[in-house]
């Protein structure tokens, strides 16, 4: 479903995300995992289309995101850290511009827009316009607009940002709902007890490369810490003098193309 | 959940399938019509908010907007019918002149427009992220930079081209053509404008700041050469024949009939003229039509161009852009900075330590001192050009003081602009203030001397620089500084004070931030405040030198004129206006303070 093969993105000299391949199948969640200034955010905006890799390619359902971004957009939803909405549209509005971008037929359109608001709680302000939203409020009206399409995979920058405990549950629910029905998730976060909970796999990027590919079971075994959480694991493998002195760990077995 | 995998997926699109039926991309038209949908609402929205939220603002557009268009249209009537006299070559040049000046124009602040729109807007960033084809994003933003173009173009050129329809006693037909006339123009500069900046981000990445360096120097340049030229040409002979002959013959240049601006000046002298010398008033609006219809399809096949280079660099551009590296800034404080935190008291070292926060950010915010350098360098420009006029001392002063009110109009709009959002966007930060050891006090102050301090070194170097060339008397000069000392001290009490009053914590863009009722507040009692100085200085001393104080026989009337041109008259004149100044400053910032301090973010 998603594909990185061999993907290089350097910003001026610097090289934000060095030589990643890697697959992820259909149905999966992926927590991709690293501390700040580690190419998440750059691999991210190569996935949706915001940036191209200076080397190497992205794929999302066979699709090229430089090549062919539209049919790559329509396989895709995408949650961003920061929601970008029209202050002066109301959220049904916005929700039904989405719908329409995605070329959704009408009676299906109305039919998802019910049901977003629905599952998202979003039925009590979706009437007034977004400018006078909270963050959660507005976070929950990207997360409905992400999945009004029914994308095949889905993109969460930073999801829980913003979110009450109570919605995290439902996006909780809804995410292994949907990984479940063969949804695919690809998400960056810093929570890693979410990771830990929620993903199949996780990845650890570090200084643009990715120390680590697997489950957190196989981390484990890896270093040698059975009953460590995937938090301490994480500080062990990025702490600044692992980072300085090189892999701890066995290299990140690539997915190869 | 499933059990993890990493074997690697198939990279053939098979994975995906076709879309579902009820999910297909949609068509251009379905896509345009969408796009042009959405715009429609957000202007319907945001027309909405204005009529119940922000009904002084917009009573106080369309008044200003008005009195602006009457004014103008005054005095290009008045000059059309001066010119009606001479000949008709003459409003050729003049139009060929105006028009291709302001193509250039609109060229570049269509390019800047659509810069912000295509690469830095949230909504670019949404829309990038959607399947929308890049040229519908493209057009969708190019609606915005050309409505900008458009609005400033019909406030400015609809006024002169009215007054000379209809000084030329022009048919009902030139009227009914005139707003097309000037929308299909501004396509053209509008398109190029848009094509400009998506080459420019796409192709020339690392050149850009250096494409935009070499942009501005050679503007700089050629206005400096404008104006020198013009210096060098009128001393002694200015409005001569000969000097008149010579402007012409400058102007013919921009006379090319391969620029859209010759054809629109060409197709509106010929609506204007009613008559060709062959065909009569028919041939005339056919012949005018034909310029049009080269305008429009310029226009529409400049609009495919673009549609066609969106398709293939917008998406390039905006990727190359997001890669940008930001230049580090090591830590290096500059000896003004240090300077300015070490002078003093230690008591006063807080306040110094906002003040160099302040101007920090003012000299790394590109848009702040860009318009600040632009407003005043030519207003140092035209002060400069001055000289090559002769003027009597009664009317060398009023000049002066028009170019104080001038000088206080501009400083006006960057306190309202820069100055009043200020506080506000100190309170998003509320949390940091709120943990220093500052008084709010201090915040305040600072804001208020760094407004200050900031104006008053131009403006009353601007002030004294039009006085010298106009050759007035020293203490009419310092009546000008004192005004503008009071004028700084005002309009920067008004801003800030206000800002402190009536601060919008919510928003996040200075724009909008002075845009609301408070910003439109500040400004309009700022101009008010700016006619009270102007007027309570300047009639009396007008009074004075022009002698309308005294009689015949050198004595003073006896009645208020006579008092008010009496040299008791210009000092009352001067006491009151720095009476005014001072309740200006202090007014606004006493409330100002009282608020902030119980501000609670």
């Amino acid at each position: 479903m998603i594909e990185f093969a061999e993907v290089t993105r350097t910003y001026g000299p610097k090289t934000a995300v060095s030589g990643l391949s890697l697959a992820i199948p259909k149905g999966e969640l992926f927590a991709l995992l690293g501390p700040n200034g580690a190419g998440k955010t750059t691999t991210i905006k190569m996935l949706v289309g915001l940036l191209r890799p200076s080397q190497g390619a992205v794929r999302v359902c066979g699709f090229d995101m430089v090549k062919d971004p539209r049919n790559a957009h329509l396989h895709i939803g995408y949650v961003p850290d920061d929601p970008n909405l029209y202050d002066k549209l109301t959220g049904r509005e916005f929700l039904w511009f989405i719908a329409e971008m995605f070329g959704m037929q009408q009676q299906h359109a109305m039919q998802r827009i019910g049901e977003v608001i629905d599952n998202f709680e979003l039925a009590d302000f979706a009437d007034d316009l977004t400018e006078s939203y909270s963050l959660g409020m507005k976070q929950r009206l990207v997360f409905a607009s992400s999945l009004l399409h029914d994308p095949d995979v889905l993109v969460l920058d930073e999801p829980m940002v913003g979110l009450d405990p109570r919605s995290v549950r439902i996006v909780k629910d809804l995410l292994r709902k949907l990984t479940h029905q063969g949804m695919t998730v690809f998400m960056s976060t810093h929570t890693l007890a979410m990771a830990e909970e929620m993903a199949d796999r996780v990845g650890i990027m570090v200084r643009g490369q990715l120390r680590f590919l697997g489950t957190v079971e196989e981390l484990r075994q890896q270093m040698d810490k059975q009953a460590t959480n995937l938090e301490q694991l994480y500080l062990e493998l990025t702490a600044p003098q692992a980072m300085a002195t090189g892999p701890i760990l066995s290299p990140a077995r690539p997915d190869a193309p | 959940m499933h059990s993890p995998s990493i074997t690697p997926v198939a990279t053939t699109s098979s994975v995906a399938g076709p879309p579902p039926a009820s999910r297909r991309l949609p068509s251009v038209e379905a896509e345009s019509r969408l796009l042009f949908g959405l715009r429609a609402r957000l202007a319907l929205a945001a027309l909405k908010t204005m009529l119940t939220q922000a009904r002084l603002r917009l009573t106080l557009v369309i008044l200003l907007s008005a009195l602006f268009w009457g004014s103008l249209y005054g005095l290009f009537y008045e000059g059309f019918a001066f010119l009606n006299s001479l000949h008709a070559e003459i409003i050729s040049l003049l139009f060929n002149g105006f028009f291709s000046s302001l193509l250039l124009m609109l060229v570049f602040s269509n390019a800047i427009l659509m810069y912000s729109g295509l690469y830095c807007s949230p909504e670019a960033r949404l829309l990038i992220t959607l399947p929308a084809r890049p040229e519908a994003v493209f057009f969708h933003k190019f609606q915005e930079s050309f409505w900008f173009s458009s609005w400033g173009f019909i406030l400015l050129g609809s006024p002169m081209l009215v007054a000379y329809g209809v000084v030329r006693n022009a048919p009902w037909t030139y009227f009914l053509l005139l707003l097309p006339f000037m929308v299909a123009f501004v396509v053209i500069p509008a398109t190029l404008g848009g094509m400009l900046c998506m080459a420019t981000v796409a192709c020339v990445p690392r050149l850009r700041m250096h494409a935009l360096a070499i942009a501005i120097t050679a503007s700089t340049a050629g206005a400096i050469w404008l104006g020198w030229s013009a210096l060098a040409s009128a001393r002694a002979d200015s409005l001569s024949p000969i000097w008149f002959e010579q402007t012409m013959s400058r102007l013919a240049i921009t006379e090319q009939k391969f620029f859209p601006s010759w054809w629109l000046a060409s197709g509106l002298i010929e609506s204007a003229s009613g008559k060709t010398a062959l065909e009569g008033e028919s041939g005339a609006v056919m012949e005018s039509l034909r310029f049009l219809a080269l305008l429009a399809s310029n226009g529409l096949m400049l609009q495919l161009l673009a549609g066609w280079l969106a398709a293939r660099i917008y998406r390039l551009g905006f990727s190359q852009l997001s890669a940008e590296v930001t230049a580090r800034r090591p830590l290096r404080i500059s000896w003004f900075d240090r300077m300015l935190t070490q002078a003093g008291t230690a008591a006063g070292r807080p306040l110094r330590i906002l003040i160099v926060k302040d101007l920090r950010l003012f000299r790394r915010d590109i848009a702040q001192w860009s318009q600040f350098v632009i407003f005043f360098g030519l207003l140092g420009l035209y002060f400069l050009n001055i000289r090559s006029f002769t003027y009597n001392n009664s009317y060398a002063t009023m000049i002066g003081f028009l170019n104080l009110a001038v000088v206080g109009l501009i400083l006006s709009t960057f306190t309202t602009r820069f100055v009043f959002p200020m506080i506000s966007l100190e309170g998003r930060r509320f949390w940091i203030l709120n943990l220093l050891p500052v008084h709010r006090d201090q915040i305040v102050w600072s804001k208020f001397l760094f407004s200050c301090v900031g104006g008053t070194l131009p403006c009353c170097g601007l002030v004294l620089l039009s006085d010298m060339m106009l050759g007035i008397r020293w203490p009419v000069v310092a009546i000008h500084e004192i005004c503008c000392l009071m004028l700084c001290m005002g309009l920067s009490g008004i801003a800030v004070g206000l800002g402190a009053l009536l601060p919008d914590l919510r928003e996040a863009s200075p724009s909008k931030i002075a845009s609301g009722f408070g910003g439109t507040l500040a400004l309009v009692l700022s101009s008010l405040f700016i006619m009270a100085v102007v007027l309570l200085a300047a009639l009396p001393t007008h009074l004075y030198l022009a002698g309308l104080g005294a009689d015949a026989e050198g004595t003073r009337r006896p009645d208020l004129v006579g008092w008010a041109g009496s040299l008791e008259g210009v000092w009352a004149g001067v006491a009151a206006v720095v009476v005014l100044g001072t309740v200006a400053t202090l007014l606004p910032l006493f409330l100002g303070l009282r608020h902030f301090r119980q501000l609670e973010a």
